[in-house]
């Protein structure tokens, strides 16, 4: 039997998904879905009718860029079927420059030097006295002191008077206040360990934290020089104390008159030329508004 | 007080600039905190109060409360970047061929996108400083400005950013356009990704057709992902190069919109039709600004964890075939295994002394014998 015919029937009721005619093989993009056709475009058609050959032209490609996509492996999940799409090839610029490492807390350096890991935990536990699942922390967390026990036993030793819940949420406050402050204390040495080591923040690296605590030192001696300056004066005419910080202005440097070697000065006095009359001039001087200005003088 | 009281307010946007102001010997350290203020205030203020609190604001740089904290972390510097937000903006003088425009690219961008209804003035190739404002308060990167002049008519401006800081720009008029609504045909979601398709050989060759495809594509590739649903795949950007011009110049571009229709084809692949969905632009290109070459290379940065890991050992030759390597390493002559033979059978020390003790023994017997 033969069914070459059948076959060639059947293959006829469709229109065929190959595209003929692409001298330049289409390049693809399958990351970005996009199909580049570098072949050139027919300038007279363009003219005559365009908006039939754009169509033309574009459904071609779209053809060919979807044989493509539908050639890739997928996978089916609640969306549907999906198209596992490799890496886009087409480089894009980014939006903003690549984050900066944070620099490392004490905990982080001490958990480091100490090879603890940290291990993750559920949010939510088991409960044995009451038989549920209850948060680990927050609100109507399992621990919650409060809540937990409704007597306390009164520890050997303590004042019976002494209110055992009172003393339990002040340990608690304690405990909070002193965390915050450890917080706040590694705010301040990461901001003045990032601001002193900026040479590590440009190239992506963490800031040197090991002498933070004499940049940090340095960092209030220099609020503190400006809340001196701060008076009605500027601090001009407010009485030294003493023993007191000193403020370290800039000395002025005086280059020696006499020197044996004078292309130093040379370089020095070229370079304000050049700057002035010289090649970079057309920068400092704009030449077309000098002539007009001189012009106008006369 | 007065600058306390606007750093305080929830729904003032500008606090690093106004911390910045009082960053000087002047403002805030001389106040010693005497509180002679807050004694005397006939209307019972607190300004050293205010004074504190400021210094403590400027000492650490913190969010208010948690909402603001949320949309500081989602605008800082991440690795794998959010969607770039388009801003669509009306120059002092429009018309309706570049309103249309607008509005049309307004649609393809949404969710992603931010819509000016109202004129400003803004011209952003004299001086781009309103485009670095709008950027900073919505964390935007892509501009459209539409303008309309008789030097420059229907035009519209491209612009994109980096770190809030202008990167390039071009500028495109519209010569021919017909807007989405002219044309009575479906229309693809909102949000879609769209495929896109350059046709021609210019894309590659003019800096003006290099520029406006890499526009394109940040504006509308979407989310980098590594899946797309087939079903999602509702329409075609196509954009065609026309010839340059007699003068060596850039031709026109045609952007043509167009949803998908996936037919039966008797084939696993399906047969694809196009129905233009709008909008048609016919442009031609105007002023040009590339980025500075070092801003560009820092914008262009991959980050180490999104480069692709190298696989060791495995390399490529000049015929494309993969080749590997495999590292055996040393080899110990004196293990290796040659033919077995009881003459070449290496004996330990202690056998040896064992057997030769052995031997000893045999012949002492013989000796007694």
């Amino acid at each position: 039997m033969d069914v070459s015919e059948v076959l060639a029937a059947h293959k006829n009721k469709f229109k065929s998904v190959s595209v003929e005619g692409k001298i330049i093989p289409v390049e693809y993009d399958l990351g970005l879905l996009t199909a580049y056709d570098q072949n050139p475009v027919e300038e007279s058609e363009l003219k005559s009718k365009k908006d039939e050959y754009l169509q033309a032209l574009s459904r071609d490609n779209a053809q060919l860029l979807f044989n493509e996509i539908f050639q890739l492996q997928t996978i089916s999940d609640d969306n549907g079927v999906m198209a596992m799409l490799p890496a886009p090839t087409t480089l894009l610029p980014r939006e903003k420059p690549l984050p900066k490492p944070k620099p490392e807390t004490r905990w982080e350096k001490f958990a480091k030097a100490k090879g603890i890991v940290n291990r993750k935990k559920e949010r939510m536990v088991f409960d044995d006295a009451t038989g549920e699942y209850k948060p680990r922390w927050g609100y109507k967390a399992i621990n919650d002191d409060g809540t937990k026990d409704w007597i306390i036993e009164v520890p050997s030793g303590a004042n019976p008077m002494e209110d055992q819940y009172e003393a339990r949420r002040e340990a608690k406050k304690e405990r909070i206040d002193r965390n915050d402050k450890r917080r706040q204390r590694n705010m301040e040495e990461a901001a003045v360990a990032t601001k002193m080591d900026q040479k590590a923040v440009n190239k992506g690296e963490r800031p040197n934290m090991d002498n933070v605590r004499a940049l940090k030192r340095k960092e209030i001696e220099n609020q503190i020089l400006i809340s001196k300056n701060s008076t009605a004066s500027a601090g001009k005419f407010d009485s030294a104390i003493k023993g007191d910080l000193k403020p370290k202005g800039i000395k002025r440097q005086f280059e020696p008159t006499v020197t044996a070697d004078l292309s130093k000065e040379k370089a020095g006095n070229m370079n304000i030329l050049d700057r002035v009359v010289g090649k970079n001039g057309e920068d400092l001087v704009n030449v077309r508004k000098a002539i007009k200005a001189t012009k106008g003088r006369r | 007080m007065q600058a306390y009281r606007w750093m305080i307010d929830s729904r003032d946007q500008f606090g690093p600039e106004r911390r910045q102001a009082l960053q000087n010997p002047f403002s805030l350290y001389r106040c010693h905190t005497i509180m002679n203020c807050a004694k005397t205030c006939p209307k019972g203020l607190n300004p050293g109060l205010a004074i504190a609190q400021i210094k403590k604001d400027m000492a650490l740089d913190v969010p208010r409360n948690a909402r603001v904290k949320r949309v500081m972390k989602n605008r800082e510097a991440k690795t794998e970047e959010n969607v770039k937000t388009a801003m669509f903006i009306r120059g002092s003088k429009t018309s309706q061929v570049v309103n249309d425009a607008l509005a049309d690219l307004y649609m393809l961008k949404k969710p992603h996108a931010v819509n000016f209804t109202k004129k400003n003035q803004i011209h952003p190739f004299e001086d781009p400083s309103n485009l670095q404002f709008f950027s900073q308060k919505n964390d935007a990167s892509l501009f459209v400005i539409g303008t309309h002049s008789k030097k420059r008519p229907h035009t519209l401006t491209f612009a994109r950013m980096f770190d809030h800081q202008l990167l390039d720009m071009m500028e495109v008029s519209i010569e021919h356009g017909v807007p989405m609504r002219d044309f009575k045909t479906p229309k693809s979601a909102i949000g879609m990704r769209p495929c896109f398709m350059f046709n021609g050989d210019m894309w590659d060759q003019n800096p003006h057709y290099i520029m406006f495809k890499s526009m394109l594509l940040d504006f509308y590739h979407g989310q980098t992902v590594d899946r797309v649903a087939l079903a999602g795949l509702e329409y075609v950007i196509s954009v065609t190069s026309g010839p340059m011009t007699s003068e060596g110049k850039p031709g026109k571009i045609y952007l043509r919109t167009y949803t998908i229709v996936l037919k039966r084809s008797g084939v696993k692949l399906p047969r694809i039709e196009l129905v233009e969905m709008g909008p048609s632009l016919d442009m031609s290109f105007g002023r040009m600004q590339e980025a500075k070459p070092d801003v560009w290379k820092q914008s262009m940065r991959v980050p180490k964890e999104l480069k692709p890991k190298k696989k060791k050992n495995i390399t490529r030759d000049e015929m494309g075939d993969t080749v590997g390597r495999i590292h055996l390493g040393k080899q110990d002559f004196d293990k290796i295994q040659t033919r077995k033979m009881k003459g070449l059978k290496k004996r330990s020390a202690t056998e040896e002394s064992e057997s030769s003790e052995k031997k000893q023994r045999v012949d002492d017997s013989d000796d007694e014998e």
